[in-house]
């Protein structure tokens, strides 16, 4: 028997059935559903953790400096800094020749610090970063913001701002152009009411299009360490403390892990994105089997449900398996006749599976989308991720459980004596 | 008579089953010649073995003692694979219930025994439909056996009896769900074909009208040949 001739056989003795093949093959569409889903949301999170961070770059290294560890005796102080980032460090970073550039950080906002915009007699409260997204290391799946107005700005700009359109806006500003080159102001004040202002120049306006998560105020990293070295009473902030954080950019991979030994003999916190990111593989690739499992389960009951169905089928079929073997069918050629119409009860069944996985990954994904939209958090992308290598895998697998479910059926058809078969009733 | 001109020979032929704790003996000591064309009715009373002894000669059962030889080869000896073979290509079995697949047309059910030879679809039509024309059904290729009435039923069978070319044609009371006239006719395209096309016949038949038919009757009685 040709295996065209079995499937198209096979086929027949189906659709003869049509509800009870549809009632076996809904056990494996279940447990397709599930495991493409899942292995679905598994790859579409890793491809976005992946496209976020490779377009950070995963030459990227981040060094911090090292503080003393909090003990009873220094818990409500500001702990020291053992290891700081000293303008020295920036320099000699930037003077290497694997490196593309070194950009310092200060962190404004800690230690109960209160920053004030001022434009013209209007003030309100704000919070003010350096322009992240150059590179983009605080949330890798930020989107740059939309310059509406003006220019942007650097982390080395000096005395000058941007301030996003929201904070504008609530200052009582819809026009923005005319404010651009007007002179605004940072404003510190101390608990105990001490003022200091900062000029600076504004020289762009940006849309950070979701708001609450952004900064309404941007400035470079040296108004920003002299706001700090105001708000601690540090002239010398930079060489006491040195800088927050210090992003290296490598010119490539082999670069960066040098730069990273470097570093860590120097005994500076470093991070790369190489290694938070085989982390972030290594526990999704668990999450993924973990959830594939419970695919696996559903499926295995799913066999059962084909295994019981072909056992009918033989059961009722006896009689037609005498006379199959009366005009000559093989025990082989009924046994393949039962496997492939397993096979194809399981191959159906993976069919809709991948399909209705597919959609709904689709489904759940708007939902998740019009969620973080709803939430205003700025994160976008495709979270299920259904590839041709998961469809190939997941139809060959629905078809080996239909067909491991079929073996012993077939088998028992294959067995039986053909006088006997055909005095059934 | 010579070896080659004998396609049946069965010798010393006993089949016992097993009936709870006794055996019964179906068939005791039978032996039996069919010549090459030969057309012969085994007759006799119900229980006497005569359907033991066809299905023993068509591969379906084996003998508990005893000798089968078809066209020179030895049968009861063989194996699974060969009794497979052996029902696909030296036998043809025409049932009294006709024992067509419901589902499938006059033409495919002629074909089936094709299929498991490994025939290609186009050739196994062709011979399908030019059997059904020679039975006489040239008009009923796509009727299904509901659609076709019992004497209708019983030429598809008999087409697909001789679809694989066999050497011999077993026959299990062909005419026993038939009307007379309808069977009379059945049994006159069996003796037709052996007359014109040689075919070698053995019918199981109770019916004397029937073995009347046939060129030579053997009588069993209690599973033995009588005299």
């Amino acid at each position: 028997m040709t295996l065209r001739d079995l499937t198209k056989t096979a086929l027949s003795n189906l659709s003869r059935h049509r509800v009870r093949t549809l009632l076996s093959a809904i056990g494996v569409t279940v447990g397709i559903l599930t495991i493409v889903t899942m292995v679905s949301l598994g790859i579409g999170v890793q491809r976005e953790i992946v496209r976020a961070f490779t377009g950070v770059g995963l030459e990227t290294i981040e060094v911090r400096p090292v503080t003393e560890e909090r003990t009873v005796f220094n818990q409500f102080a500001d702990p020291e800094r053992t290891v700081i980032i000293t303008p020295e460090l920036v320099e000699e970073m930037r003077a290497r020749d694997d490196v593309v550039y070194a950009r310092p950080h200060i962190f404004l906002g800690n230690g109960g610090m209160r920053v004030y915009l001022r434009v013209a007699d209007e003030t309100m409260e704000v919070r003010v970063s350096e322009p992240v997204w150059w590179d983009g290391v605080d949330d890798p799946f930020a989107e740059p913001p939309e310059i509406v107005a003006g220019d942007d700005i650097g982390t080395d700009a000096h005395g000058d701002i941007v301030v996003s359109a929201r904070t504008l806006d609530k200052l009582g500003y819809d026009e923005f152009e005319g404010l651009i080159g007007q002179e605004v102001a940072l404003v510190l004040v101390t608990p105990r009411s001490e003022r200091q202002e900062f000029p600076l120049r504004l020289v762009g306006v940006v849309d950070t299009h979701i708001g609450t998560s952004y900064p309404g105020a941007y400035i470079g990293v040296a108004d920003a360490a002299a706001l700090k070295s105001w708000w601690y009473n540090n002239p010398d902030l930079l060489e006491n403390d040195g800088y927050d954080s210090l992003t290296v950019k490598a010119a490539s991979l082999n670069d960066a892990a040098q730069i990273v030994a470097l570093l860590e003999e120097r005994e500076f916190q470093v991070e790369s994105l190489k290694t938070t990111l085989d982390i972030v593989n290594r526990v999704l690739s668990i999450v993924q089997t973990m959830l594939g499992s419970v695919g696996g389960l559903a499926l295995f009951v799913a066999a059962i449900g084909i295994a019981n169905t072909m056992i009918m089928s033989v059961y009722e079929r006896t009689r037609e398996i005498g006379i199959l073997k009366a005009v000559g069918a093989s025990p082989g050629d009924i046994r393949r006749l039962f496997v492939v119409e397993a096979a194809l009860i399981g191959l159906l069944g993976g069919v809709v599976g991948v399909i209705g996985g597919w959609l709904l990954g689709l489904g759940l994904n708007a939902g998740i989308l019009a969620y973080l939209d709803y939430m205003d958090i700025p994160m976008r992308g495709t979270f299920f991720f259904v590839t041709g290598w998961l469809v190939a895998m997941a139809l060959a697998f629905a078809t080996v459980v239909g067909l491991l479910a079929g073996l012993y059926p077939a088998a028992r058809a294959a067995r039986l004596d053909p006088l006997e078969a055909l005095r059934h009733e | 008579m010579n070896n080659s001109d004998v396609v049946v020979r069965a010798v010393g032929l006993a089949r016992r089953y097993k009936m709870g704790d006794t055996f019964v003996n179906a068939l005791q000591g039978v032996d039996l010649e069919i010549a090459r064309g030969e057309f012969v009715a085994l007759v006799g009373p119900s229980g006497s073995g005569k359907s033991t002894v066809l299905n023993l000669i068509g591969g379906l059962d084996r003998p508990t003692e005893g000798e089968i030889w078809i066209d020179g080869t030895e049968l009861s000896a063989s194996d699974e694979k060969a009794l497979t073979r052996h029902r696909r290509q030296h036998v043809g079995f025409v049932f009294q219930s006709f024992n067509l697949l419901p589902r499938l047309t006059a033409e495919e059910n002629v074909a089936l025994p094709l299929m498991f030879g490994g025939v290609p679809e186009k050739e196994r039509q062709a011979r399908a439909r030019e059997l059904l024309r020679q039975v006489g059904l040239a008009e009923r290729l796509t009727h299904r056996p509901t659609q076709l009435s019992g004497g209708e039923q019983q030429r598809v069978a008999i087409a697909r009896a001789l679809v694989g070319q066999p050497a011999l044609l077993l026959a299990d009371e062909p005419t026993g769900n038939l009307d007379t006239t309808t069977g009379v006719e059945i049994m006159r395209l069996l003796k037709e074909l052996n007359q014109e096309r040689g075919l070698t016949l053995l019918v199981v038949t109770h019916d004397p009208e029937v073995a009347a038919f046939a060129d030579r009757t053997v009588h069993l009685r209690d599973g033995q040949v009588a005299a």
